[in-house]
């Protein structure tokens, strides 16, 4: 069969016309890339379906990434830098790094200020602008087994934090408890090796986890009051022998308290839900963060906030889910779908009955009181995974003052690059 | 050999052009790019060999290289013998031989993610089952992972558990390849055993443990994901390997010019220990036809 | 040593080994079997129960199904084995050119074959996303499945085989007029069972294992690949760790499949070229 010239120039204009139709149809319509935390279908896909439904022009393409992976994965995608992904989930602590490498849109336009923690605001902001958005942050207590306390004839400690337990009555009370040769410990941090859990150990004592303006840890990170505080860490696993040492999986220290191997555990508002789900024979109380007997109590805390890509090709409708996910009645929705520590002042006021519990009432105070985020700089990546990598060192029982001073030395070098 | 004009090049063809276009471009770029130093904008800004000045430099580096050479010396020859005695184990076919066989294998259909999980679990000092059977027989925990002193030691072994299956199958095919007649001839002549294994069995398996040795060498040197979810290069640098120095170069100091560096150098120390490996095992016989 | 001490010995060996290579494998699936509360209740205290779960649960399996672990699955065994059909036709072809022609540049692309295997992955990471982008193929098969097929490890593997063929059939069938495609199918391919049978384990468990490449390249769920699947279990504030056990088991489990399949041809293959 023969194609004539003309029939094959009006075919391919058909073919083209058609191949188009459907953009030129879609074209109302936009998309919008989201990488969000692989956190659970059923707290993640509601939030999205009520954008969905309050935005019937704009379709979200959801990607759940796991935690391992995230931030290695976004590098990827962010260093294409093409405007994919057009919003995606920003650590806290990680605004100031990915702004200073121009990742982030900045959203002083659509946020309001005064309707926020300062603190949250605050994690958000890099050289006076906001960056990203703040979506919830985070609180730690200290879960307690009663009935183990029982058992030793141990006192437990209040849920008042006007009479907080300090560190050192927390390791009396461990060592009455523990039995390491038979594998049962009197208490664990929920993250044993990271600064958000550990950093407030130093910052108890005075100590001040980075310079102010970010690029400087000699003689902040290895000082004395950080080689004090990482020291009596040091000790809870080769002196008193109260903690298992070497339990670096997050996921599986709440598995040990819950399995009535370990006595106490520092571990975050979340790991209640997991507790009463996972564990429902298991009898336990919550009191708030101890601190220093000679200093004063400082909790951690840090948020998931999430920002929008510079580059999007989309700026109205990315605008768009910011200014909807930041309303009251959609943060609302997201605290009920996943009960994290509110930023938005309005979520305090409106679900104020359901911070009733102990639990509650003491994040409340803390986020309110005592909490310190970590420490602002946009080399955040290079400081937190050399701390971390100091702070198992120096849990296995290495020098905490040597090890803290070598750190610090490699993270001034790391973060000299950012200086710009 | 034979010539043809054009025959040869056919062949290679797709192959060569999936390579290249996978492959070597992009290692050519990252190659490169470990000339240049990126500043906060994304731009690249060339700066000759100072990645590589910077690596000299580095004593934490040469910690890497030590202990990475370290680790390839040992399990090596440690896991290419441990796949030879399987393979010698499962060759005579025998009763039930074929459930062995499969048995050996399985451990290849776990990832190495997986593996490195599951291990780490199996390990723990204080939740590990292993520990657990340990201490019932009356044994001291031990910490595995958890200690200097142990931890390379375990990677090696933990390794070697994915791996000792895997390489048995080539060494396998080789053994099962050596026709009966010679097999046969060796017991008439007298030779049995270790006398019969060293002269007769090893020569002809040549070929199959030179390919086992050289992809060997590549997979240990490139070994990764154990570092990265068990140790992250610890306890206190005991296992930090080449390779997890490259990746927390690229993702958590975000040095993207170091990062090649230090894959451009894995690149030419794995090349030149496998055309070495090959010379030993193969001389000359490569030009043969 | 008498006959029936060393094969006493043999197989006491045999035992311990498979023991050592299998419990690991045996522990991942009792784990999943296990309620939520059980899963480490005895593994740091040895007892009977370590081994053998006395309370039985398939809640962690209906809970991975529900999520996509169905649909991971799917799309990992069809990136494997449209990875293999193609792997073993390429780097077969190429291996044949190496082993017996002589030709122009031959050493050099020896060479770059060596080295294609040795390159680490994370230097390649960027570029081939960065490719992927320009070309169009982020999230969709393709990306999962071209930049696997070519393989310098696969093409090694097929050389070494072919060389111990030897020339003499080559000439024969030269002078009996055949050209060299069919000399490549009709002749070496089919004596060539084990070494196929070798590279598609190879290939399929390189696809199987595939996790931070396609976390990479795809984004849409319906790409995602098993282990991707298994890994969104571990999430920073709730470990699912009966669901990560259970997604993990069918990863195992579905991957023995090719194995046992192979092994019963691989044996009877390899004996039967072992007579010839």
């Amino acid at each position: 069969m023969t194609i004539s010239r003309r029939n094959l120039i009006k075919s391919s204009a058909l073919g083209s016309l058609a191949l188009a139709m459907p953009n030129i149809v879609r074209a109302q319509q936009t998309t919008l890339k989201v990488v969000w935390m692989g956190w659970p279908d059923n707290q993640v896909l509601p939030l999205m379906a009520e954008f969905e439904k309050r935005n019937p022009t704009i379709k979200l393409a959801l990607e759940r990434m796991p935690f391992q992976q995230i931030f290695q994965a976004l590098e990827i995608r962010l260093n294409a830098r093409n405007g994919d992904p057009d919003i995606f989930i920003v650590d806290s602590p990680l605004t100031a790094s990915y702004a200073s490498r121009g990742h982030l849109m900045e959203l002083d336009s659509i946020i309001d200020k005064k309707r926020f923690a300062p603190s949250g605001i605050a994690a958000a902001s890099f050289d006076g602008k906001i960056y990203s958005a703040p979506f919830g942050s985070s609180m730690q207590v200290l879960y307690y087994n009663k009935d183990m306390f029982k058992a030793a004839g141990v006192t437990p400690p209040s849920a008042d934090p006007a009479s907080r337990w300090t560190w050192e009555q927390l390791v009396e009370a461990g060592k009455k408890m523990a039995k390491p040769a038979e594998n049962i410990w009197g208490f664990t941090f929920e993250q044993q090796e990271r600064p958000y859990q550990l950093l407030p150990m130093g910052q108890s004592l005075g100590g001040t986890a980075l310079s102010p303006d970010g690029f400087k840890a000699s003689s902040y990170i290895d000082g004395p009051a950080f080689v004090e505080g990482f020291t009596f860490m040091q000790k809870m696993y080769t002196e008193s022998k109260i903690s298992p040492p070497g339990q670096f999986d997050t996921a599986l220290t709440p598995e040990l308290f819950g399995a009535g191997k370990c006595a106490m555990m520092v571990a975050g508002t979340f790991v209640f839900d997991t507790l009463k789900t996972k564990f429902p024979n298991l009898d336990f109380g919550v009191a708030p963060h101890p601190y220093f007997a000679k200093g004063k109590p400082v909790t951690p805390t840090g948020a998931w906030h999430f920002g929008v890509n510079a580059r999007t090709q989309q700026k109205a409708a990315a605008s768009q889910f910011v200014t909807d996910m930041l309303s009251d009645d959609m943060n609302v929705l997201w605290y009920k779908l996943r009960p994290y520590v509110p930023t938005l002042n309005a979520v305090w006021e409106k679900e104020a009955s359901s911070f009733t519990s102990d639990l509650w009432k003491i994040a409340k105070y803390d986020v309110q009181n005592t909490a310190v985020p970590r420490p602002a700089t946009p080399g955040f990546r290079e400081y937190e995974d050399i701390v971390r990598v100091a702070l198992r060192d120096i849990q296995s029982g290495a020098n905490a003052q040597q090890i803290l001073t070598a750190a610090a030395q490699k993270i001034d070098r790391e973060i000299a690059k950012y200086k710009g | 050999m034979f010539r043809h004009p054009w025959a040869p090049y056919a062949f290679i063809a797709p192959a060569f052009i999936g390579l290249f276009v996978f492959r070597f471009i992009p290692i050519g770029l990252s190659g490169f790019g470990s000339f240049f130093s990126e500043n906060l904008r994304g731009d690249m800004v060339f700066v000759g060999l100072k990645n590589y000045a910077e690596l000299m430099d580095d004593p934490s580096f040469w910690n890497t290289m030590r202990v990475t050479l370290i680790f390839n010396l040992i399990i090596n020859p440690f896991q290419i013998c441990c796949a030879l005695a399987l393979a010698m184990l499962v060759r005579r076919p025998s009763k039930f031989i074929d459930v062995f066989r499969l048995g050996f294998i399985m451990p290849m259909t776990v990832s190495i993610a997986l593996t490195s999980i599951i291990w780490s679990i199996l390990l723990d000092p204080t939740l590990g089952p292993v520990n657990g059977l340990l201490r019932w027989g009356g044994f001291q925990s031990q910490p595995f992972f958890r200690s200097e002193h142990q931890a390379l030691e375990t990677l090696i072994l933990v390794a070697t558990w994915k791996g000792a299956g895997y390489w048995m199958i080539f060494l396998l095919s080789g053994l099962l390849a050596i026709p009966k007649e010679i097999d046969d001839s060796a017991l008439i002549d007298g030779a049995t055993g270790i006398r019969k294994f060293i002269s007769i069995t090893l020569p002809l398996m040549k070929r199959p443990l030179a390919f086992v040795l050289v992809a060997d060498t590549a997979a240990n040197f490139l070994l990764f994901a154990p570092v990265y979810i068990i140790t992250n290069g610890g306890p206190n640098g005991a296992t930090q390997l080449l390779m997890f120095e490259a990746y927390q170069a690229a993702f958590a100091y975000i040095n993207h010019g170091r990062s090649m560096a230090i894959s451009t150098i894995i690149l030419v120390v794995v090349l030149l220990i496998a055309m070495f490996e090959l010379r030993l095992f193969i001389p000359a016989e490569e030009e043969q036809s | 040593m008498s006959h029936r001490l060393s094969e006493g010995l043999r197989y006491t060996l045999l035992v311990i080994i498979a023991v050592i290579l299998l419990t690991p494998i045996y522990w991942l699936v009792m784990s999943s079997l296990r309620p939520a509360d059980h899963i480490f209740r005895f593994s740091g205290n040895f007892s009977i129960e370590t081994l053998i779960p006395f309370a039985f649960t398939l809640d962690n399996y209906s809970q991975a199904l529900q999520s996509n672990v169905g649909r991971a699955l799917f799309n990992s065994l069809f990136v494997s084995l449209t990875t293999v059909i193609c792997g073993v036709f390429v780097n077969s072809l190429a291996g044949f050119a190496f082993a017996v022609f002589d030709f122009r540049f031959k050493k050099l692309l020896f060479v770059l074959i060596l080295l294609s295997f040795m390159m680490p992955f994370e230097s390649i990471v960027i570029p081939l996303y960065t490719l992927m982008r320009t070309i169009g193929w982020t999230d969709t098969y393709a990306a999962l499945i071209m930049p696997e097929v070519a393989g310098g490890l696969i093409i090694f593997l097929f050389y070494q085989f072919f060389r111990g063929i030897p020339r003499e059939i080559y000439e024969a069938a030269r002078m009996d007029g055949a050209n060299w495609w069919q000399i490549y199918y009709k002749m070496t391919m089919p004596l060539s069972g084990p070494t196929i049978a070798t590279a598609s384990l190879m290939i399929f468990i390189h696809q199987w294992d595939a996790f931070f490449w396609p976390l990479v390249a795809t984004s849409s769920e319906r790409l995602a690949v098993i282990q991707v699947a298994i890994a969104r279990n571990m999430t920073m504030e709730q470990a699912n760790w009966g669901a990560f056990f259970a997604s993990a088991s069918l990863a195992v489990l579905v991957a023995m499949v090719p194995f046992f399949w192979l092994q019963r041809h691989y044996v009877k293959i390899v004996i039967t070229n072992a007579d010839r």
